[in-house]
């Protein structure tokens, strides 16, 4: 008698891990980069106004871990992303990135211990994910979904939704509307004006 | 008297004021217009390198070999996620009264916001919010029946109920605590229009209310008729109730207005994309599962 007990039992457990495993990568992929952003920003020894660069600067490391620029900025042109040479193209991702830098830093360092919340992951397909978050905070909750795409053996982000609004697609919207009128040439510069801070 | 009426049509416009920057934003949820805003872990940051011309060899510092910059081979690639747009033959208006919101917010809705934010504590504040939420219940639960959303109706009138009874008048949500988790429906009669497929039309940024479409201004209306107040009394009852509501509603979102118009590259298209984003997302996947017989109509616009 006991032993049909044991062996059911050891069939679940390892169900329930394989499970856990299949179901977890993207995930704990994004679970894992969140978490080595919140060590930074609460490091007890960064609190000091000084400390500001040093943060930025780990923050940069996990940053390209964690995200994949050049998809994001190809998903973020589109279709216009062909109509820019090879060069621009990578002036525009490096830009890019800056802005979103720059728009966003200072949100990331004013963070307080809000909770995290890790609601479900959802699979595209084979190679892409959605994971589904919410920050908690007290006045009210904000979804932020993180899209991530496995690349050469690892899941990146390549879009985040927050309230339901998606960061590519916003973007995404500004530039084909600057791209209507312009030439790419113009949208780079008015870019390179942005990161400059005017 | 005469004072009396122009200082409440006064407050009516700043009400509504506020409604500007957050009608995207306020909405049910709050700061739809705030995508970044709270990106707090979402989006750490880029090159120091302020040398703002890349040279081919830069691309090493971004990361990704040259091929990641071939061009994309399937043009159809972003496809994959919904096209969202609208159409705005209007712009030249809307652009105007972008900016006149604009200056609305930073010369006298944030001042005021702020005021009021340094006199009430923030507990207070979100205790108000909370009030009005519960007040402003018939909206969301007509919509939800209107939607066929009946769990959602159920999920509402439980909250009602309990709000009202234990959560002294609706100043608190017991409700949504771990143990009920009755979840808000945030339902309104645009998003009824939108599920019966009433389609956006085009874009209109309302001076003072903000961003709107034919089918969203129709279902703004039609929401005051389902707001109790209305019903009390005199209409400057009911403005006096919006002014409190707004203001209230803005203290608690300080920022986000800033945030996002310091994210955009252009301003008047970040907010008019936003805001079209977050209906379109309300009404495909926010009024609960599509009703039966509805999900046909959802499928195209």
């Amino acid at each position: 008698m006991r032993r049909p007990l044991t062996i059911a039992f050891t069939t679940l457990i390892i169900f329930l891990f394989t499970l856990a495993a299949y179901a977890g990568v993207p995930l704990d992929t994004v679970q894992t980069n969140v978490n080595k952003v919140l060590d930074v920003l609460r490091d007890p020894k960064l609190k000091s106004e000084s400390a500001k660069e040093i943060k930025k600067k780990k923050l940069r490391v996990i940053y390209e871990q964690m995200f994949d620029d050049v998809e994001l900025g190809k998903r973020t042109l589109a279709r216009n992303w062909n109509s820019l040479t090879v060069p621009q193209r990578q002036e525009f991702v490096i830009l890019f990135r800056q802005v979103l830098e720059k728009a966003y830093i200072d949100k990331i360092l004013a963070y307080t211990n809000e909770k995290i919340v890790y609601e479900r992951e959802i699979m595209i397909s084979g190679t892409q994910a959605e994971i589904q978050t919410k920050v908690v905070m007290a006045s009210k909750e904000i979804p932020i979904t993180y899209k991530v795409i496995l690349k050469n053996g690892s899941w990146k982000v390549y879009d985040v939704v927050v309230e339901n609004v998606s960061l590519v697609l916003n973007y995404r919207t500004q530039f084909s509307d600057i791209l209507a009128k312009n030439k790419p040439e113009q949208l780079l510069e008015i870019l390179r004006k942005k990161v400059k801070g005017q | 008297m005469k004072y009396y009426l122009v200082a409440v049509t006064l407050c009516v416009f700043l009400a509504a004021g506020c409604a500007h920057k957050s009608a995207v934003v306020s909405d049910p949820a709050p700061s739809a217009a705030a995508p970044p805003a709270r990106e707090i872990m979402a989006a750490p940051k880029a090159e120091p390198s302020p040398a703002p011309s890349a040279d081919v060899s830069a691309a090493k510092t971004v990361g990704g070999s040259l091929d990641d910059y071939q061009d994309i081979e399937e043009p159809a690639k972003g496809k994959e996620e919904e096209k969202v747009t609208i159409a705005d033959p209007l712009e030249p208006f809307n652009r105007a009264m972008f900016n006149f919101n604009d200056k609305l917010y930073f010369w006298v809705v944030k001042p005021v916001a702020q005021g009021y934010s340094k006199a009430v504590p923030e507990k207070a504040r979100v205790s108000v919010s909370n009030f009005y939420s519960n007040f402003s219940f018939p909206i969301r639960f007509v919509n939800c029946l209107l939607q066929a959303n009946f769990e959602g109706a159920a999920s509402e009138l439980g909250r009602f109920i309990i709000n009202t009874v234990w959560g002294i008048g609706g100043l608190l949500d017991p409700a949504a605590s771990k143990e009920i988790d009755l979840k808000k429906q945030p339902a309104d009669f645009g998003q009824t229009l939108g599920i019966y497929g009433v389609g956006q039309g085009f874009y209109i940024h309302w001076p003072v209310l903000g961003p709107s479409s034919p089918r969203d201004t129709v279902g703004t209306v039609g929401d005051i008729f389902l707001y109790p107040s209305i019903y009390f009394g005199p209409w400057e009852i009911w403005a006096g109730s919006r002014v409190i509501e707004k203001v209230n509603d803005s203290s608690l979102h300080i920022g986000d207005y800033e945030s996002l118009k310091e994210a955009a590259i252009d301003p008047y298209v970040a907010v008019r994309d936003a805001y079209v984003q977050y209906r379109l997302k309300k009404i495909k996947h926010q009024g609960g599962p599509p009703p039966p017989g509805v999900s046909g109509l959802l499928e195209d616009k």
